[in-house]
Parts: C-alpha cells; sequence; structure tokens
C-alpha cells in the first residue's frame, strides 16, 4: 500500500450557532480513490473547503506528505498541490479546451502568447484521458462529460497530488461515467490521491478503496470497501436502518380506474417522435432510458413547455388545444422538471412565494392570495414534506438540494393536480431525502393522483411503478409490466436493439 | 441576539447606504451653508402660502425622476432596462402644448385659455405615452428584442416625433390649470410633490397588494423556472413597460407644465439615465430579481440632493456634469457590496462571542 499523502487530523469548524465540522478525522494515501460520504449537512462540503483554503478551520492540523500546510485561499491550495473539479463546471463556456486548460498560466514566448505548445499540450492531455478531440473549439461544442474532462485535465495538469472530485457523476450518463471511471484509475495508476464525493453509493462500491463517512460534523468511520455493504453503509450515512425508509409500498392499481392522461403519437420531428401512452387514477408510470433518450422531450410536450408538432393530448378525456404551461396547469398537469436550478427554484424568492407561485399563476396577478393564506399553505407544506427551515420565508435558493426539490413538489401539490409530472425528482438528493420523496409519491398515487416518474435510476423506478416505459433513441421502446419487471430485462432494452420485439 | 441580527441585515442592505449617503450628502450641504436645510412657510403675492426652502425644492424638483423611475424599477427588476423615458417626455409635453398652444401666427393674444379643452392637454399625451410603451413592450416580449435596443427606437425617433407634433415650433401657455400641475401647491406643498406621493403610493399598492410584484421578481430571477410555473412573462414584461411609458408621460406634462412650454430638444434629456441610476441606487440589480419602489424613490432624490448642491454652491456650469460624476462615484463605492460585506463583517466578528446567530 501506498503512503499516506494527506492527512486532516482533529479539525473543527463553526459558523456562528452551528458546528459544522466537531473533530474529524481523515487521511488521503497516494494511489487511492477515497469516497467522502454523508447525507446534505454532513459536513462534506466544510470538510473540502477547509482542505482548499475557502474556510479557515478553528482547530485542527492538515499534513500533506507530512508538511504542516494552512492554504488560505483555493489558489494556494492548488499551488500546493491540491486541486478540485465541483460538480458545475467551473470553465469558460466560450473559451476553446485548449484556452481552458492553460487560462491563467498561459506559457509565453517572445512575450506573446504561445499558441502551438498549449494546443499541442492540451491534445495531448486530452489524449491521455482517453478524449481525441478537437482541442481548438470552443468548449461548449462538446458535452457535459468532456467539459468534466477537461476540468480534470486542467486540474492535474497543475501539478496536482490530490485532487478532489465534488459530485462529478451527477450529470453524466452511464457510458460517461465509465468513461470518468477509466479516467480515475489512470491517475490512480499514477499515484494522485482522489477524493470523490458523490449520492451515488452504486459508484462508490465500483471504484472507491476506502470511505469516509461524516454526519452531522462528526466522523463516523472510515471504512475499506471490501468490508462493509450497501446497506451497512447507508445505516452509517442517516443512523437509521435502511429497511425502515425502504419499506415502500406500490400503490395498488386498480384495473378499471379511468384513464387521466392520454396521449396519442406526439412528437416534434427530429426530437422525439410518435410518442403514445396513457396514465390512469392512482398509477405511476415509470419512464427509464438513458439521458438524452427522449424522456425529458416527451415530458416537456406533454406539459406544453415544447409544443408538440404531431399528435394529440388528452386530459380528462378532453383534447388540449393550445399548449403553454400555463393550459397545463389549468388541466391540472403539474411538472417537476429535471434541472431544479435552472427550470424549478425561484432562487431568491423565500420559501412561501416560490410554494405559492403556481396557484397564483393559475389565479392570475389580479387574484391574489392574501398573505396569511400564502402562509398558511406554505407552513401546511413544510410540515407536510418535513422541509427543513427555521421559517417560510427563507430564500429557497439557500436550502439544500433535497428541501429545494420539496418545495417545488410543495409548489405543485398546491394546485391539486390529477397528474404529476416527476422528472429525475431525486437526483443529487441524499438517500433520506431520496426515500422520502419516493414515499410522497406513492401516498399521491394511492390519494388518486395518476403520476409519470422518470428516473436514471432503475431499481427506484422498479421499486415504485406500477408500469414501466422504456425509451430508447428518441422513441419509445417498450413498455412493462411493474409488478414483475426485473433490472435485467430494462437494461437489455436500454442497450440492446434485438430485443425490442421479444419483449413487445 | 435578535437585534444584532437587524443591524446585520441592516448593514448589508444597499437602501440602507443610500439613506446614509443621502444623509452625507445633506450634511455636506448644511456644514458649508447652515441655510442649507432651512424651510419656511412663505405667503405669495396671491396670498397663498407656500413652504419654501432647499429640501422642499429637492423634493419637488426630484419629482420627474422619482415618477419615471417608478416604472423603471419594474423594467429593471424584469432584467431590462428603458431608455427611451427621456424622449417620451419630451412627446409628451409637445402634444400637451399642442392642445393648449399659443404662437404668434394663429393665436395672437396671449392668455388664460386653451385651444381644446383641457381634457385633451392631459389624455391624449398620456395615452399616447402608454401606447409607447406598449410598443416597446411589444418588441422586447413578442419579438424577444433586446430591451436597450427596442428602447432605442423611440428614444431616438421620439425627440423626432414630438417634432413633428409641434412642427418645430415652440409654443407657450399662460393656462393656469396646466401652469398649476407644476408649479401650484396644495396646503403649502408643491403639487409635484403630491404627484409624486400619488405614484409612488399607487405604485407600492399594484406591485404588493396584487402578485405583480411576486410575478415581476420571479420572472427577473428565473424565467425559465417562472414559464414552467405557469406564469406569462410575456404579459408581465408588456404591463412593464407599458407603466414605464404612462409615467413618462405624466413627467412629461409636470416637466412641460414647469416651463409652460414644449421644448422637444430638451425636455426629459438624460432622464433614462438619471432613473436607471436612482433604481440602481435605490437598491435593486440591473441583473434583475429583487426590487425596492422606497429604494428607487431614495435613490431619485440622491441624484436630485447632488444636482441641487452642486447649483447651489455657484459650481462653474462646465464643472456641473463632473463633479456630480463624483459624488454619484462615492455613493455607488459606498454600496458595493466589498464595502458593505466589510463593515458588516466588522461588527460580526465583534458580535461573534456573544453568539449571534447566521448562517454560512
Amino acid at each position: 500500500m501506498n503512503g499516506v499523502i494527506l492527512e486532516m487530523k482533529g479539525v473543527d469548524m463553526a459558523f456562528p450557532g452551528v458546528k459544522a465540522l466537531d473533530q474529524v478525522d481523515f487521511s488521503l494515501r497516494a494511489g487511492e480513490v477515497h469516497a467522502l460520504l454523508g447525507e446534505n449537512g454532513a459536513g462534506k462540503s466544510t470538510l473540502i473547503k477547509c482542505l482548499t483554503g475557502v474556510h479557515r478551520m478553528d482547530a485542527g492540523t492538515i499534513l500533506l506528505e507530512g508538511k504542516k500546510i494552512h492554504p488560505a485561499s483555493p489558489q494556494e491550495a492548488q499551488q500546493l498541490g491540491i486541486s478540485t473539479v465541483y460538480q458545475e463546471i467551473n470553465l469558460c463556456p466560450n473559451l476553446t479546451v485548449a484556452e481552458n486548460i492553460f487560462i491563467g498560466r498561459q506559457p509565453m514566448k517572445r512575450g506573446q502568447i504561445d499558441w502551438k505548445t498549449i494546443n499541442q499540450r492540451s491534445r495531448e492531455l486530452m489524449a491521455r484521458m482517453g478524449v481525441d478531440i478537437d482541442v481548438t473549439l470552443p468548449l461548449t461544442t462538446y458535452s457535459i462529460a468532456v467539459q468534466q474532462m477537461v476540468s480534470i485535465a486542467r486540474a492535474v495538469d497543475i501539478n496536482a497530488r490530490v485532487l478532489i472530485l465534488d459530485e462529478p457523476t451527477s450529470s453524466l450518463d452511464e457510458h460517461e461515467v465509465q468513461r470518468l471511471f477509466e479516467v480515475m484509475n489512470d491517475l490512480k495508476a499514477q499515484g494522485l490521491g482522489i477524493i470523490f464525493i458523490t449520492h451515488f453509493l452504486n459508484q462508490v462500491f465500483e471504484i472507491a478503496d476506502r470511505i469516509t463517512v461524516l454526519r452531522n460534523g462528526k466522523l463516523v468511520g472510515e471504512y475499506q470497501v471490501t468490508d462493509i455493504n450497501k446497506l451497512e453503509l447507508v445505516t452509517h450515512m442517516i443512523g437509521k436502518d435502511m429497511n425502515v425508509i425502504y419499506d415502500l409500498k406500490k400503490a395498488p392499481q386498480k384495473q378499471d380506474a379511468p384513464v387521466v392522461l392520454e396521449a396519442r403519437g406526439i412528437g416534434i420531428p427530429g426530437k422525439v417522435e410518435d410518442i403514445s401512452l396513457h396514465v390512469k387514477e392512482g398509477e405511476l408510470v415509470g419512464f427509464a432510458g438513458l439521458l438524452g433518450s427522449g424522456r425529458t422531450e416527451t415530458a416537456e410536450m406533454l406539459f406544453g413547455v415544447e409544443k408538440p408538432q404531431q399528435g394529440s393530448i388528452h386530459m380528462n378525456g378532453e383534447k388540449m388545444e393550445a399548449s403553454s404551461p400555463l393550459d397545463a396547469i389549468r388541466r391540472k398537469m403539474a411538472f417537476c422538471p429535471e434541472d431544479r436550478k435552472r427550470d424549478g427554484i425561484v432562487a431568491d424568492l423565500s420559501i412561501r412565494e416560490n410554494i405559492a407561485l403556481a396557484v397564483q399563476a393559475l389565479k392570475g396577478f389580479m387574484h391574489p392570495m392574501k398573505p396569511q393564506e400564502q402562509q398558511e399553505l406554505a407552513e401546511r407544506y413544510i410540515k407536510l414534506l418535513s422541509i427543513q427551515t427555521p421559517d417560510a420565508e427563507k430564500k429557497v435558493g439557500e436550502l439544500s438540494g433535497g428541501n429545494q426539490q420539496k418545495v417545488i413538489l410543495a409548489r405543485w401539490m398546491a394546485t391539486q393536480p390529477d397528474l404529476l409530472i416527476l422528472d429525475e425528482p431525486t437526483r443529487g438528493i441524499d438517500v433520506g431525502a431520496k426515500a422520502e420523496i419516493q414515499r410522497l409519491m406513492l401516498e399521491m398515487c394511492g390519494q388518486g393522483m395518476g403520476i409519470i416518474f422518470i428516473s436514471s435510476e432503475l431499481d427506484e423506478i422498479i421499486r415504485c411503478a406500477n408500469r414501466i416505459i422504456v425509451m430508447r433513441d428518441l422513441k419509445k421502446a417498450a413498455e412493462l409490466d411493474g409488478e414483475n419487471s426485473q433490472q435485467a430485462d430494462i437494461l437489455a432494452i436500454i442497450a440492446n436493439e434485438e430485443t425490442e420485439e421479444a419483449v413487445k | 441576539m435578535k437585534r444584532g441580527l437587524k443591524w446585520e441585515t441592516m448593514l448589508r442592505s444597499k437602501l440602507f447606504w443610500a439613506v446614509v449617503a443621502e444623509i452625507l450628502i445633506l450634511l455636506v450641504g448644511f456644514i458649508i451653508r447652515p441655510d442649507f436645510l432651512n424651510i419656511q412657510l412663505r405667503t405669495l403675492s396671491d396670498g397663498s402660502r407656500v413652504l419654501y426652502g432647499t429640501p422642499v425644492d429637492i423634493l419637488n424638483r426630484a419629482a420627474e425622476i422619482t415618477i419615471i423611475a417608478m416604472g423603471m424599477t419594474l423594467v429593471i427588476a424584469l432584467g431590462g432596462t428603458d431608455i427611451s423615458v427621456g424622449a417620451l417626455v419630451a412627446v409628451s409635453g409637445a402634444i400637451a402644448l399642442k392642445f393648449l398652444r399659443w404662437d404668434v401666427l394663429e393665436y395672437t393674444t396671449p392668455g388664460d385659455y386653451t385651444v381644446k379643452p383641457f381634457f385633451y392637454a392631459l389624455a391624449v399625451p398620456l395615452a399616447v405615452c402608454t401606447l409607447m410603451g406598449l410598443f416597446n413592450g411589444s418588441l422586447i416580449a413578442k419579438l424577444k428584442i433586446q430591451p436597450i435596443i427596442a428602447t432605442l427606437i423611440l428614444m431616438v425617433a421620439g425627440r423626432g416625433i414630438a417634432q413633428i407634433v409641434t412642427n418645430g415650433k415652440q409654443f407657450t401657455t399662460q393656462y393656469s390649470p396646466f401652469k398649476f400641475i407644476g408649479n401650484g401647491s396644495v396646503l403649502g406643498i408643491p403639487f409635484p410633490i403630491i404627484i409624486t406621493l400619488v405614484v409612488v403610493l399607487i405604485m407600492i399598492l399594484f406591485v404588493r397588494k396584487t402578485s405583480y410584484g411576486m410575478f415581476v421578481e420571479a420572472v427577473g430571477i428565473n424565467p425559465n423556472a417562472s414559464r414552467v410555473s405557469g406564469l406569462r412573462s410575456g404579459v408581465i414584461i408588456m404591463i412593464a413597460y407599458i407603466i414605464t411609458g404612462l409615467l413618462s408621460g405624466v413627467s412629461g406634462l409636470i416637466y412641460a407644465s414647469r416651463i409652460s412650454s414644449n421644448d422637444s430638444n430638451n425636455a426629459g434629456l438624460g432622464y433614462e439615465m438619471d432613473a436607471i441610476l436612482a433604481v440602481v441606487i435605490g437598491g435593486t440589480s440591473m441583473t434583475g430579481g429583487k426590487f425596492t419602489l422606497v429604494g428607487t424613490m431614495v435613490g431619485s432624490i440622491i441624484i436630485r440632493t447632488i444636482t441641487t448642491l452642486v447649483l447651489y454652491f455657484g459650481i462653474v456650469s462646465e464643472a456641473i456634469m463632473a463633479f456630480k460624476a463624483l459624488i454619484i462615484a462615492g455613493v455607488i463605492v459606498l454600496q458595493s457590496e466589498p464595502v458593505r460585506r466589510a463593515i458588516a463583517r466588522r461588527r460580526e466578528r465583534r458580535h461573534m462571542n456573544m453568539g449571534g446567530e447566521l448562517h454560512a
């Protein structure tokens, strides 16, 4: 085993009123991937921020290769060899790949920027990651996965010894994740220490060597991946037995329940084509498929975000004529979009305002809800969904991901819809909140709401759905019974064209 | 602890520093000329009594910008801007004078009369300015043209339209009901101040008693999320530009009444910049989002105070703009994020030991 490259001992960190870290120890060996796990608010980010000089520790020491360090800023940490790649890509989209890799440290030649070297070395770096691209094109030309590789290339090239990957996989699809893992394995072999933060436990077991679990700012323990199973791990993370939370029961489906939503052959040429589906009252229909397989596009057409150019949509038996989100809401439809930050929350508004938004949009601004009405509405849902906040006036942008998701859910529950479309409602939120959202979903189904549930995590879909629609290549590939489907069946459909007919 | 927290938020708010800046500027005026802040009740020749003094004058003269800036606040909160307001002021005045006109060729006797029912002189300019606001709003909301480009059209064309309306002539009027708008007073308070207060009050009631204000903020902060939540952002944006157009018209009437004339070249000149500045000094961000109408009013008063101060001390006219810019730069530095944060943090540190609660 390689030696310890980084050691943090007895780290204390307090924000006024909150103890964020309490005597936390953490150590990283050269050539290992060390997963840092915990629920939102457990202290993972704070620990990383202490390490990268964003926060000052109140107590504790950091040893990098045996030497005490006190990074005061991310730049200083980087000079010491600690690089971070964040969940959101921190690059300049309008610059080229090569420029992004070398920005701020361009090699010079006779007082001018040496473009030849920049492009040459960028190409080498990217090739070493197994990415063969034209580095002189703007960053936005490439997928998020490639952009992520570019940030890693940049981080590694700045002489990194410790690489911190903060939720690097949350916007990648399965293939892209695999490629990232290959890169991580390469870097590992080169003797880098990698700190890996993620919500995806499967990935932890796939790539990590050791795991450190934090809970409420305290160290729970450090484990070898081989010595622990998923159930134990989750139990450590949430401090409760996972079986208790995961004791979910699907809503029983009535065969003769009326159809709430029916789509007949809807599509937009070049985007998604010929999608037909229906959702019954009290039924949960799961949408499986890879990122980009047309799941989100279908949902957006149903809700009128994108107007379908073919086919028709019928809600409660009536054909929907105009299509805009407002029309869909009037027909008692609701939609939690995939990109929570971009299409969901209004970050600077309070929880109260965010929850009241859709109901108020339905009423029109000349018929405002009374302040106490809004207040009651917000408080009811804060309690019902156990949104963790001191009061309804807190800005939504200041909440954790899981709580933001609950606020959006509350916004739609408040409109009392007949059909709710949830696009990746559990992405990027912690295990506890995830289970809670699944439970809520099933409860709403039990009360007669029809739900379309889109998720990349198959086990989640299988656990909840009465019926499963599998999307592939912008088309509906298959429709399965939710009760008897196995993960393997679905994967086969997603992966393989030939099985299509057989399953149908 | 609770008190400490309140101080905290106050020290971090732009509005607070705007008020501080205003007080500082007034203080400077007072130190140099102690009669700067004097207010007295004077009796005019016709027996009416009116408040008199620099502070009253500041509020009076701030009317035009304050009124326009109320609309501009909504426009900016939506992430837009409207640079046509100054030209609309000229249009409004020109149309009003068209109906009140006295000029040498046709109406040879100057006097207290109007050539068309007085109602026209008020309603038509306001209607035209409202339509011009609708024009701006349509370009922006329906055709998705960038606000600065869309409103540039009327900024350029507006003064031309004003010229056409009056055949390039300058009319004057002595019609006393019209002159009252800019020069009259009620219970000693200059009438423009009263108009301003009424407009500000109506606007505050409109944005906070209906959900319009919340919708404006939602669209300004996150247009995508607002659309998915069922807001019709197009309508919301149109309304903001329509209001701004209408209020520019009101402001134009006040201006025309003050000078009893139309002046297509100089009426409302530079108002767009003053109005935008008033909004920003008041604490509404140019990037859109949360807004404060009270803040805008303070911002507008600050700008007028600076102008008055500069005029009051008889600084050579060439240097006025430079001097004004200097003070505004000072106000903006005082309000800037790093300065506010630094001051707030110094307090925070002092409060730490007492365990003041703060989020990270």
